[in-house]
């Protein structure tokens, strides 16, 4: 998660890092009670880049000036974000600007330093004279000193440039931060710093032990106890096959063989992605489960549902079991387990076939056949689902009595799922 | 590794759900679990494994053992591991998952210095079919054979592996590094320790996205193992977020502003298959390619 500008700048002061006197804007009318003098900058506090260029900085001279740009920014867009804060600055005249950075390589499993002296905002000039220290053992200033001396820097400047990374690092590490970069580092005639930009990445996985760096985030993030929504791959809005698997990797891998096989997956979710541990915890596994199943089937031009659900066989009990009644509830009827009266259950679907739906000694099949016929009245997507276990008598049972196609084989699952689809589209086409 | 049904396991937060839930699950395969350990819970007894506060004092009681399990809180993890090292444990497998990045450089750094084997964290664990199972891999899928099966993802490797016992090829072992973005224990490790292994005639590699090393890791296959390697990858069709891993690119990314992601792992084949590593296109073809590989070697 990225601070804002203003944010990052807190924390920078707090450290030691030098920044400019600033005061946050909530609105234009704040400007009359402006505490640092002008010329002043102001700047939209959007978490993108290319503000600058956007026109979400501006200089302002006097309190009407001031006044006319805060309108201005507030109304104006930067990649869709409006600001909900300006940032009034001083302004700060640097005669060099350089780019420092302090970033964890998730590729090499070290942090690693870097610095440009050519800092700002073009970029192929700031990449080209980019520098790299990678900390490899714990961190010391030496790391510090020896970026500031590959950057080129001499003098006072080293000492200088490489006490700011020093304190970036302390930052970093202090706060468990995925990246803290400084662009520009501004550098006066007198050979004084300053951070004029700052950006901090958080990670989500420390913020926990980090309530300070929670209170900072405007929209403060708490332990949220409701279940889990689905997690969502991918959406495409021309396609028309609905993946449901119960983990990224197995998504991953059902979306590679229906595209091998030509379908067109239209939206994958993940249910119990952390697998067995999700459906551990009661039965929040099978509320987003529910969830998923619904999401897809209301998703528009989805022809056909392709579940994928790889787990232990308790699990696909559980699978199998809520799949089943959802299906069930789909028509009004009841489900067929885990209830004791379903005469009582009143079917809510104005059928014909009302009176089997209630008639407890309707066979599966019968039942079968009977809710085959009404589903091909409905717009409810086609099922194909995978699970493995035919031989397991329970969930043969209850998959039996509602009609999907489902099988053990993953690519007779494939290509069920696309032939379907394709076979749905023509008919469509023919009517 | 050395991973018999005699090797002694130690389990780190035992009294946790997922610990107690797993410890007796591995109980149940035949591992041989010799103590668990949780802080405050000394003293406490699950069913036939003694419970101690620390693990100097598992071991006290035990003697030497030769892999822990971690099963403690993600931000108790780092500080359960450096116990483990201090007591001279040779092999870590961490379950946990969701711990701080820089916890884990951390424990790596001192690992390394250790020579110590860390597997995960957000490992499933190892199984050895039939013998042994380390850490929350599901068994049924897995039979007892001679194919070495190394992989990054999680449910897809139960994919793979079930996919090989239903055409008759047995597992030798079944390792899982873990689904986190920094890793102990990698690709090109456990290459070289099944390379070794006798009970192992061929490796099947299952990769899912991420990691920047394939190029070494493919050039490593080609010219130190002598095994057959077959390799499989998901996600050719979906560009997955995060999978820019190294400093110089997050950051080349970050100025640019955004850039379209394109899938790497279709850049991961087309390294494999350059170094002449066969890749399957999915799990049912990886026993055929085993089988041609077999009868060629």
């Amino acid at each position: 998660m990225d601070l804002l500008e203003y944010q990052a700048k807190t924390l920078f002061r707090e450290i030691g890092i030098p920044v400019l006197p600033s005061q946050g804007i909530n609105r234009p009318a704040d400007l009359k009670s402006l505490h640092i003098p002008y010329p002043v900058v102001l700047k939209s506090q959007v978490p993108t880049g290319g503000r600058g260029r956007a026109g979400g900085i501006r200089f302002v001279e006097n309190t009407i000036d001031a006044i006319a740009a805060a309108r201005a920014i507030f109304n104006l867009p930067i990649l869709g974000r409006y600001p909900q804060i300006l940032l009034a600055e001083s302004r700060y005249d640097a005669e060099q600007e350089f780019y420092l950075a302090v970033i964890l390589d998730y590729g090499l499993g070290r942090p690693v330093l870097l610095g440009s002296v050519r800092g700002g905002i073009r970029i192929e000039v700031l990449i080209e004279h980019l520098q790299k220290v990678v900390v490899e053992q714990e961190f010391s200033p030496f790391y510090a000193r020896r970026l500031a001396v590959q950057m080129g820097l001499q003098g006072n400047l080293i000492e200088s440039v490489s006490g700011i990374v020093q304190k970036m690092y302390q930052l970093f590490l202090q706060k468990d931060l995925d990246l803290v970069e400084i662009n520009p580092l501004g550098i006066s005639a007198t050979g004084e710093v300053m951070a004029l930009d700052g950006k901090i990445t958080i990670n989500d996985n420390a913020l926990g032990r980090h309530p300070e760096l929670a209170n900072l985030l405007s929209p403060i993030v708490n332990g949220n106890l409701e279940p889990q929504s689905p997690k969502t791959q991918l959406t495409d809005t021309e396609g028309n096959i609905g993946i449901l698997c119960n983990s990224s990797c197995l998504a991953a891998m059902t979306l590679d063989l229906l595209y091998q096989e030509k379908g067109k997956p239209g939206s994958c979710l993940i249910v119990g992605e952390d697998g067995i541990d999700n459906w551990h915890s009661g039965s929040s596994g099978e509320q987003q489960l529910q969830m998923a199943l619904k999401q897809l089937i209301e998703a528009k031009g989805i022809k056909v549902i392709l579940v994928n659900i790889l787990s232990s066989v308790v699990h696909r009990e559980q699978v199998a079991e809520v799949i089943t009644n959802y299906f069930l509830a789909q028509f009004g009827e009841t489900p067929m387990l885990n209830v004791t009266n379903r005469r009582e259950i009143p079917t809510g679907v104005a059928s014909t076939s009302r009176q089997q739906a209630i008639n407890p000694n309707t066979t599966a099949n019968q039942k079968s056949a009977s809710l085959k016929k009404r589903f091909h009245k409905t717009s409810l997507p086609q099922f194909v689902i995978r699970l493995i276990g035919r031989t397991n008598d329970s969930i043969q049972e209850l998959l039996a009595g509602i009609p999907v196609y489902w099988m053990d084989n993953l690519d007779e699952a494939v290509t069920q799922a696309v032939s379907l689809a394709q076979s749905t589209v023509e008919k469509s086409r023919q009517q | 590794m050395n991973l018999t049904p005699d090797s002694k396991v130690l389990i780190q937060g035992i009294t946790q759900p997922l610990g107690s839930y797993y410890a007796a699950r591995m109980k149940t395969y035949g591992t041989n679990i010799v103590a668990g350990v949780d802080v405050g819970k000394g003293g406490y007894q699950l069913p036939e494994i003694p419970v101690f506060d620390l693990v100097e004092q598992a071991y006290q009681h035990t003697g030497p053992v030769d892999v822990t399990i971690i099963f403690v809180e993600p931000y108790r993890a780092l500080d359960a591991a450096l116990e483990a090292i201090d007591a001279g444990i040779p092999q870590i497998i961490i379950s946990t998952s969701g711990i701080p990045p820089l916890d884990v450089v951390r424990l790596l750094r001192k690992a390394e210095a250790t020579k110590t084997l860390i597997v995960g964290p957000g490992s499933s664990g190892i199984i050895v079919p039939g013998k042994v199972l380390l850490g929350t891999q599901e068994s049924e899928f897995y039979t007892p054979g001679s194919v070495g099966l190394i992989a990054n993802a999680g449910i897809l490797t139960y994919e793979v592996a079930l996919a090989l016992s239903q055409a008759g090829l047995g597992q030798s072992i079944g390792v899982n590094l873990g689904n986190e973005a920094i890793v102990g224990s990698s690709f090109r490790q456990w290459l070289e320790i099944l390379a070794t292994d006798e009970s192992t005639q061929a490796i099947v590699l299952v990769d899912q996205s991420g990691g920047s090393s394939e190029e070494a890791t493919a050039e490593f296959i080609a010219n130190v193992i002598d095994k057959p390697v077959i390799t499989y990858f998901a996600g050719n069709y979906t560009p997955v977020d995060k999978q820019v891993d190294n400093a110089d690119s997050i950051i080349a990314a970050q100025l640019s502003g955004p850039v379209t992601k394109t899938s790497t792992v279709q850049h991961k084949v087309a390294t494999f298959k350059q170094a002449k590593v066969p890749v399957a296109q999915s799990p049912s073809e990886i026993p055929q390619l085993v089988k041609k590989a077999l009868k060629k070697s």
